[in-house]
């Protein structure tokens, strides 16, 4: 089958905006089909190492392997590996994002958002891309607002319209940079239902999230990130009932017994 | 274009102010064109000459010399005539037609009817070709600025492009085009460039042409216009495109899009309704500086009132032409309005 052992791999990723260093030398792999949920206060760098995986944030150094092929690679002294542009555009759309602010198109309707890119980047055929389109919105629960105009939806759709576009590029990875943080307390269950439907489905997911609960349920391991660095990871019984660093323990503490 | 036609004269969704202003405009249609048929005819106005003034047309008809000038102007729904002789004797009369009736215009209430329909005729540019009057500032202005949006747009992707090249050249045509006066402008492509290169604008067209010296200064005011256009539209474009969230460029990238498909696709078309104010804006000053074509020898709105001024010592003559450019204006402000309308439709 899969010629690679781990889908996504980071060795020694390093970001600094001048002199603050925001990312530090950060190792990850993961397996095919894990959720991992990345969890942390403000300003650990979470983000900004989910986005920097799509390059969506440049790294400063460190290597990003995807399916085992070399995606990325910088090295300190400014070094830049030179990689295929076909390559790496295969590969960075391996991976679909989902934006906190959703990031709909407005001016375009919900189908349109999702069938937008299938068409335009893979240059697939058009009534199919459709049919697709309109499969996936009828799993995230929304195939009557196909029509409709981003604007006309809640917070919680826009989101799920979100995900459906994300999935019509086929990813094999998802990665999720605060999905529910924008939404109304109401609306955040459907979001997390969807994701949760895509985790059984064997999804491979990072999530980057303050939903505790989730995490606990669905993630197969979890990530503490506090100034730049993983402190600690684990099983959510282990980081969320037996926490080791201090760091964890106190963050825990803080936002639970709210 | 089709879709947005067709949302223009979409009656079923047609709300039911559009409804009144429409018919109120069709009934304001329906009578001119009653008017006019009312009218009197050419015929009609030429015979309310004097006998005297009769006489001395017959006597023209065999002569080399005209002795009288016969001006006649149809308006629509009013046409004034005029009869003027020159030489010892001057004796000029005057005539505005009106629903079936032909009154004298030379005094009173008369006489400024007369005026009024006279100037506003010559204004427009009536029985002249595109390049008089009104009909060369309506050209000039809409031209330029079709010019200047395209152009502004190229300009504007140029100068937030990464290319430094590029993005130099662009902030430095637009430095330079907003720096400079647009008459300067004009003067130095209608008579620097070709004095420098050793052309001449007229030679465009054929020399049999006795247009050809007007049609050549046009397209000199077409180009300086164009450019300089694109310049203020280029910054028009850019703040437009700036404005646009950065969400909107991380999700295109984030789905594989390439920079200019997501220029393309999904930038652009959100900020073409900020756009759309500015453009405006830019076209009414467009309109405006359209006079300054009096300098190449061009004859728009402005430099005829100008004229009928000093020529006829007649200070009524700016009213028609208040008037006209309130029209132009009004009618252009509408359809951009339509335009942001359509554009807004997801907001």
């Amino acid at each position: 089958m899969e010629n690679y052992e781990y889908i996504l791999e980071t060795e020694h990723v390093s970001k600094n905006f001048g002199n603050l260093v925001v990312l530090k030398d950060i190792n990850l792999k993961v397996k095919k089909g894990e959720v991992i949920c990345i969890i942390g206060p403000s300003g650990a760098g979470k983000s900004t190492y989910l986005r920097s995986l799509n390059q969506l944030e440049k790294i400063s150094s460190g290597k990003i392997f995807i399916k085992g092929d070399l995606f990325l690679h910088r090295e300190k002294d400014r070094t830049v590996e030179r990689i295929d542009k076909k390559t790496q555009q295969k590969l960075l759309l391996e991976m679909g994002m989902c934006f906190q602010r959703f990031n709909l198109f407005p001016h375009k309707t919900v189908l349109e958002n999702v069938c937008l890119a299938p068409v335009q980047v893979k240059h697939e055929d058009k009534e199919i891309v459709k049919a697709e389109a309109m499969e996936l919105l009828k799993k995230v629960g929304l195939a009557e607002k196909a029509n409709e105009y981003p604007n006309r939806l809640s917070g919680g759709q826009q989101q799920r319209v979100a995900i459906a576009r994300a999935l019509a590029m086929k990813p094999e990875i998802m990665l999720f940079d605060e999905p529910t943080s924008a939404l109304d307390p109401e609306l955040v269950g459907d979001v997390l239902q969807v994701m949760k439907d895509l985790a059984n489905d064997g999804m491979t997911m990072l999530v980057v999230t303050h939903e505790m609960g989730f995490a606990k349920e669905v993630a197969d391991r979890v990530l503490f990130m506090a100034d730049g660095i993983i402190a600690e990871e684990g099983s959510p019984e282990k980081i969320f009932n037996n926490p080791e660093n201090p760091r964890t323990q106190s963050f825990l503490r803080s936002i639970l017994n709210v | 274009m089709k879709s947005f036609l067709k949302g223009l004269f979409d009656i079923k969704n047609w709300k039911k102010r559009t409804m009144i202003t429409w018919v109120v405009v069709l009934i304001i249609i329906a009578v001119c064109i009653v008017l006019s048929f009312l009218k009197p005819s050419e015929a009609d106005m030429k015979a309310m000459a004097s006998p005297e003034m009769q006489e001395m047309i017959k006597a023209d008809e065999s002569s080399s010399r005209k002795r009288v000038t016969v001006t006649y102007n149809s308006l629509i729904i009013v046409n004034y005539c005029s009869f003027s002789t020159s030489g010892a004797k001057e004796i000029t009369e005057k005539y505005v037609g009106f629903v079936g009736k032909a009154f004298q215009a030379d005094e009173g209430f008369g006489k400024f009817a007369g005026q009024m329909v006279n100037y506003t005729y010559r204004m427009l540019g009536c029985g002249e070709n595109i390049l008089h009057g009104a009909k060369l500032t309506l050209f000039l202005t809409t031209a330029s600025t079709l010019i200047g949006v395209v152009l502004g747009t190229l300009l504007a992707l140029g100068k937030i492009s990464k290319n430094k090249v590029l993005s130099k050249f662009c902030s430095g045509y637009i430095f330079f085009f907003r720096g400079t006066p647009l008459m300067i402008q004009l003067f130095v492509i209608y008579y620097t460039l070709p004095a420098v290169f050793g052309f001449a604008w007229r030679d465009l067209f054929s020399a049999a042409d006795n247009q050809a010296v007007y049609k050549g200064a046009f397209i000199a005011a077409l180009i300086a216009y164009g450019l300089n256009s694109g310049a203020y539209c280029a910054e028009i474009v850019r703040a437009a495109i700036q404005s646009i969230e950065k969400g909107q460029h991380e999700a295109a990238k984030a789905l594989g899009l390439s920079y200019g498909q997501t220029m393309r696709l999904i930038i652009i078309p959100q900020s073409v309704r900020r756009m759309v104010p500015p453009v405006c804006n830019e076209f009414i000053m467009m309109l405006k500086d359209a006079s300054l074509v009096f300098a190449i020898s061009l004859m728009d709105i402005t430099t005829i009132s100008k004229n009928i001024m000093t020529s006829e010592i007649s200070y009524i003559v700016f009213l028609p032409a208040l008037v006209i450019y309130l029209i132009i204006t009004a009618f252009f402000t509408w359809i951009f309005n339509a335009i942001e309308k359509k554009f807004s439709l997801y907001e």
